[in-house]
Parts: C-alpha cells; structure tokens; sequence
C-alpha cells in the first residue's frame, strides 16, 4: 500500500507542469574565471550542452556543432555554452580537449557537478535551450545529424 | 485505505495548486537485471534473480527555499557487485536550502568538494553505488564576488544509515585576479576536515580525532596555467595487524600545467601520495564497495570508451598497506590534443584531430616493517612501476558522411599491485572506428578491437555494431572475445530509445567480470549473464 501511495503522490507530481529553471550559481570557465551562469540567457535563447572528456558521443555532437557554428552564429545568433561535467579526475583535460579541438563556445566547468545534479543527474549528452533561464527544450543522447535539428529547434525560440 | 489514497491525492493536488508560483522537478532512475544460469561462463544466477535498484527524486522549490528528498529501493536485492547493506527501501536522502544574497544554508543531506577532492569530495554515482553525502548542516557565504567560505559539520551516509565518524570541514577560497582586477585568474584555497569516531581503545595516545589540511592555487595566463595543492592528514590508525597500535600521517601533492592555443591543447599532471585513505569510519579503510569515504583519489590515466581497453585499467594505490608492501603512489600524466584545420597540409579537405597521453605510476620507495606494523618512507622517491601507457588516437574525416577513428595503446599493467593477481601483462591494443551518417538522422556505427597482452588471459578481440535510426532510437550488437585461453564469447545486443527527457534502454548479454572502472573509480563486478532494463526520466 504505502507503494501504491507513493507512486500515487509520485504521479501527481510528474502531471503538475514543472518548469524548470536553471539554478542560481557561478561556475569558472577555462580562463579561470567566475561566470554567472544565469545571466547568459538573458532576452535570448542559448544552448546549454553537457558534455565530458570521456563521452564520445557529446565529443562528437560538439564537433558536428562546430562545422556549422559560425554560419549559424551569423544567420541568427545561435550561441553555445558547453558545460563540462568531468569531475577533478578529468577536469585538466578540458582545456586542452576544447582548445585542441578548435572549439569556438565559451566552456564552463562543473567540477563539483553542481548544475547537472539540480537537474536531476541525467544522463550526457544532454542538450538544453534556455532563455530568460527557462529551460524550453531538452534532448539527451546525440546521434549523427541531430544537429540539425537543434538549430531548427533553436530558431523557434528566437522571439 | 482507499480513504488514506484519496486524501493523499488532494493533498497533493492541493499543494501543487498552492505551490503555483514555486516549482517542482524530480527525476526516477531505475536500473533492473534479470540474471541468468549461464553454462559457457559457469555462472549461476543468484539467490534472487531479479534485482532492481532505483532512485526516485522530488525537489520543490519556493522563492529562496528548496526542499528534496530522493527515496531508494533496492528490491529484493542490490544488484549484482553494489554493496549489500543497500539492501532496503527508505528516504535515503533529503534536504532544506535556504539561499539569500551571499548566504547559503543546507540542513540534511548535501554534497560538496574542497579543491580537486584530495582532502573532501562528498558525490553521488548511481553506476559505482557510490553516495557519501553528508547529513548534517553546511553553510556558505560570499562575502564579496572574490572571497567565500564553507562550514559544514555531519555524519556521513553510510547505506542506510549513517556513518559512526562524525566530520567537520572548513573551506575559504579567495579569487586574487578578481580581488586586484587582474587579467590574470589568481585562485588560492584552503581548508580544513577533521574527522572524529570513539575509540575503545587502552591507548590513551590513540587518535580518536584525525584531522587534515590543505592549501592550494590556480593561475591561469592568457594561455598557461598552473596549479598545485598539498595536503596533510595526521596520524591515524594503520590498519592490518591489529595486535600492535601505530599510527602514521598522509600527505599528497597535486601539480598541474597547461598551454592551450587554438587547435593545440597540452597538459601535464605530477601527483604524489602517501597513505592517503580517508574514511569517515577508520574500520572501513580500502573496503570494495567504496563506502564512508572523505576524498577522492582518481586514477589519472585516459579513459577509453572501447572493451579492449577497459580490461586493464589502472586503480590508484593511495592505502597505506605494510602487509602488502605499499605505501602510496608517485606519478603523472601528459596529454596533447592537436587539430588540422581543413585546407592545411595536414589537414585536408576535412581537416584532422591528434590526440596523444602518456602515463606513468609507480609506487613510493618505503621500508617496511611487519612485526611493528610500521613504515619509514620518502614521498619524493620511487620504487617499482605499477603501470605505464601510451597511446595515440587519430580522427579524420574523410567525407561529409564518413569518419574514421583509429587507437593504439601500449600497455604495461602490474596485476599484482593493481588487483592482486598474480601476473605482470604487456599489452598492445589497436582499434579502428568507422561511422558513417546516412540521411535523416540515420548512422551507422562499425569498430573493430583487438589485444594482444602476453598474460592472463592473453589475446582478445571485439566489436560494437550500432544502427541509429533517428535522434531518439538506435540499437547494437557487441561482442569481446577471450580467443587465446578460455574461448568465451562475452557478447550483447540493446537498444535505447530517448524522447525529451525520458530514456529507455534494454540489453542482453554477459557482463565481464573484474574490476569495472567509472570516472577513474573502480569497484569488482562478478561476471554475469541476464537482461537489463533502464529507465530514466526527469520532470
């Protein structure tokens, strides 16, 4: 019974629109510095992509993103923020990973997984659009040409 | 009781229309096997064949005030390799923040790191069965956008329950380049954790409390930076031969550099250790289910994605152990990533990614002593080599549509220091890695592996064949093959589908027994054969 019930309140609380929101904290980008992270998606949509050092597919959905980056920078303003989620093991890697592979996104670090945990540890890669801090589209998992599809996706919430 | 259910639902319902102007999220994980008899392996599924473990996580959130809870269920037993006394169901964590301007409260469970985790990491890894989160309260200030500082004082989990070591920590962090308005990033930290557990002991000189200290910087220039951080913790307790009491202190050292320009990243990392283990209870030091620890210890080594290079993988030495001769470890790593960019000699139409890591650890150079269960040790000198590796990995792509990737590892792996074996293996392993992307979000995905090691089991081959029917559905057969001394077959096929925030994933094959490593952890897994059901979704 007390599953039943739990399930029960579990149930109301997934029908209940949750908006979810990006939390409020600083994280350091690779130069060291202190990025608020819920200024970057002020009056516009940005991409939130969560990757690491060790996950093939994010290393890949980054790269593919990177072909068409600045073209689609130019035609309508789209922005990437890679979060990278390696833990200290890792993290010395990041900087080299994301320089070394020419990639043009601001790079935070969530060494302590601080931002990943408030949105419940999913799994990575993990895609968000935000704007004003609201999370509008979520999609884990990266498959070859999903690109594609998230600058169709991102163009639906230019205004 | 249908009265009870009801009253629960408009409750609920009720507090969500209340709670309209806050916001609820949560998330349900639930991974489940279903273990079978398997003759080829000589395997035999255990006592309860289907086991479940799951985690289902609320959160609200009202202005300044978050609350969350995440109950677990492990039913009717963990799975197969996660530590045993997770065998229940309850409310294993939960948590009230309170955050105003610079002031940030938690009281109940929360998770926190002081530097890179040497001296404190408290995290969660569902895979590892890992969470040693602190039940107790943590308060953090910002005093201004450049200095802040953490307390926090609990007990650890330990399971179900919580752990007989009670830990206090202190952490400051003061971020110069902002402080002086530098250009240059200038980080410095320090903290303090000390733990303290009851002691039975007649030694009145027995070292009921253990505390640990750390300083460290980071510097980061236009492209270099540096880092370091030391830590020491006070003598504690040497386990093993119990019939003579004596203590001996830790220390670790952390060195980093990096140089990162446009298409070319380097990095180097000097680590060295000596009887590092931190538990929150003395009595666990180096149990296989890394519970109650207080730091975090990583393997710094590459980590690989393919079969063939996850069988040797190496797992830090950081436990003092005069029994086995080991006292901690001294070592390091490089890795140089460098692309090509399109049109450059190099290059090619497509352009061309390198990426090279050397490393290398050994343990410290000690005398040990077995009948006063002591050792006398320079931190700074090295004795044997536990292992040592290079490899190099090149990715091209030769059309729009076609890329290749290919690896070559060498490997030299103390198996006596690393897992208690009985061998010392050399090892190349060589893998070739084919994607090539159809339209409509359609790909398909080929590699082929192989090792060749000239100990233990010898030689091995595999394969992964994966076919990705959109964004959101993609299926594969796997298989990694002992061919030399057992001729077992450790094949799988699944499939995943992934819609918004939802994810489900089947699979069916054996599981490779052995130490299995996650994020530079390792724990032992016993081979097994069976299905395997995970879901996740978040809300």
């Amino acid at each position: 019974m007390k599953k039943i019930l739990l399930l029960a309140i579990f149930l109301n609380f997934a029908f209940a629109k949750a908006q979810t929101e990006l939390p409020q904290l600083s994280l350091r980008n690779i130069k060291g510095k202190k990025i608020d992270v819920q200024e970057l998606s002020k009056d516009r949509p940005v991409v939130f992509s969560f990757w690491a050092t060790w996950c093939t597919p994010c290393m890949r959905e980054l790269d593919a993103i990177k072909e068409h980056y600045s073209e689609k920078q130019e035609e309508f303003g789209f922005e990437v923020i890679a979060v990278a989620t390696d833990d200290s093991r890792t993290k010395p890697r990041v900087k080299t990973e994301a320089m070394g592979r020419n990639w043009p996104y601001e790079i935070l670090l969530d060494t302590k997984n601080e931002i990943i945990r408030s949105l419940g540890n999913p799994q990575i890669p993990l895609t968000l659009i935000v704007k004003n801090n609201k999370i509008v589209y979520r999609h884990s998992s990266f498959t070859p040409g999903a690109e594609l599809e998230l600058f169709e996706e991102f163009k639906k919430h230019l205004n | 009781m249908k009265k009870i259910l009801l009253t629960a639902l408009a409750v609920c319902s009720l507090s969500i229309t209340v709670a309209q102007n806050g916001t609820f999220s949560g998330g349900f994980e639930s991974n489940t096997q279903w273990y079978q008899d398997d003759n080829g392996l000589g395997t035999t599924a255990p006592q309860d064949q289907l086991r479940s473990n799951n985690y289902f996580k609320l959160k609200y959130s009202y202005g300044k005030f978050t609350a969350g809870a995440q109950y677990e269920m492990y039913q009717p037993s963990p799975l197969l390799g996660y530590f045993p006394g997770y065998d229940d169901n309850a409310i294993a964590t939960y948590f009230a923040n309170f955050r105003h301007k610079g002031l940030d409260i938690t009281a109940g469970n929360f998770y926190d790191q002081f530097g890179s985790g040497l001296i404190y990491r408290s995290w969660e890894d569902h895979t590892l069965g890992v969470d040693n989160s602190i039940k107790g309260i943590r308060v953090n200030y910002q005093f201004t956008d450049y200095l802040e500082a953490t307390g926090f004082a609990g007990n650890q989990r330990a399971a179900f329950e919580l752990s007989d070591g009670t830990i206090q920590g202190f952490n400051t962090e003061l971020d110069l380049g902002t402080a002086l308005d530098l250009d240059t990033s200038i980080n410095l930290g320090a903290s303090y954790v000390g733990r303290y557990q009851q002691t039975t002991s007649p030694d009145p000189d027995f070292p009921a409390t253990v505390n640990a200290y750390s300083i460290r910087s980071d510097v980061y220039f236009d492209a270099f930076n540096v880092g370091f951080e030391y830590v020491y913790k006070d003598p504690d307790f040497n386990l093993g031969n119990n019939s003579v009491s004596n203590y001996s202190d830790g220390q670790a050292l952390l060195f980093t550099a990096g140089y990162a320009i446009p298409g070319l990243g380097i990095n180097a990392l000097f680590r060295t250790l000596e009887n590092m283990g931190f538990y929150s209870d003395r009595e666990e030091q180096g149990n296989a289910f890394l519970q109650q620890t207080i730091n975090f210890i990583p393997g710094y080594t590459k980590q690989s994605s393919y079969a063939v290079s996850n069988i040797y993988v190496y797992a830090p030495q950081a436990l003092l152990s005069i029994a086995d001769e080991k006292a901690g470890e001294i070592g390091g790593q490089i890795d140089v990533v460098y692309t090509a960019d399109k049109g450059s000699l190099l290059g090619g139409k497509n352009g061309i990614t390198f990426s090279l890591n050397y490393a290398n650890w050994g343990g410290i150079d000690a005398v040990y002593d077995q009948t006063t269960n002591q050792y006398e040790g320079s931190f700074f000198s090295r004795s044997d080599r536990y292992f040592e590796e290079i490899s190099l990995e090149v990715y091209k792509k030769l059309t729009d549509d076609f890329s290749i990737k290919g690896t070559g590892t060498r490997t030299y792996y103390d198996g006596r220091i690393i897992e208690g074996g009985t061998f010392v293996l050399n090892g190349t392993a060589l893998v070739a890695d084919f994607l090539y992307e159809l339209d409509k979000g359609r790909s398909v995905r080929l590699d082929i592996q192989h090792l060749s090691a000239d100990a233990d089991r010898g030689n091995w081959a595999a394969t992964t064949l994966e076919y990705a029917f959109s964004s959101s559905l993609s299926i594969y057969a796997a298989d990694l093959y002992n061919y030399d001394e057992t001729d077992i077959h450790y094949y799988s096929a699944g499939g995943s589908y992934t819609k918004g925030r939802s994810r489900i994933a089947v699979n069916y094959g054996r599981q490779r027994g052995g130490l299995i490593c996650v994020g530079g952890v390792c724990r032992f897994v016993p081979e097994n054969t069976g299905f395997t059901l995970n879901i996740s979704t978040n809300f």
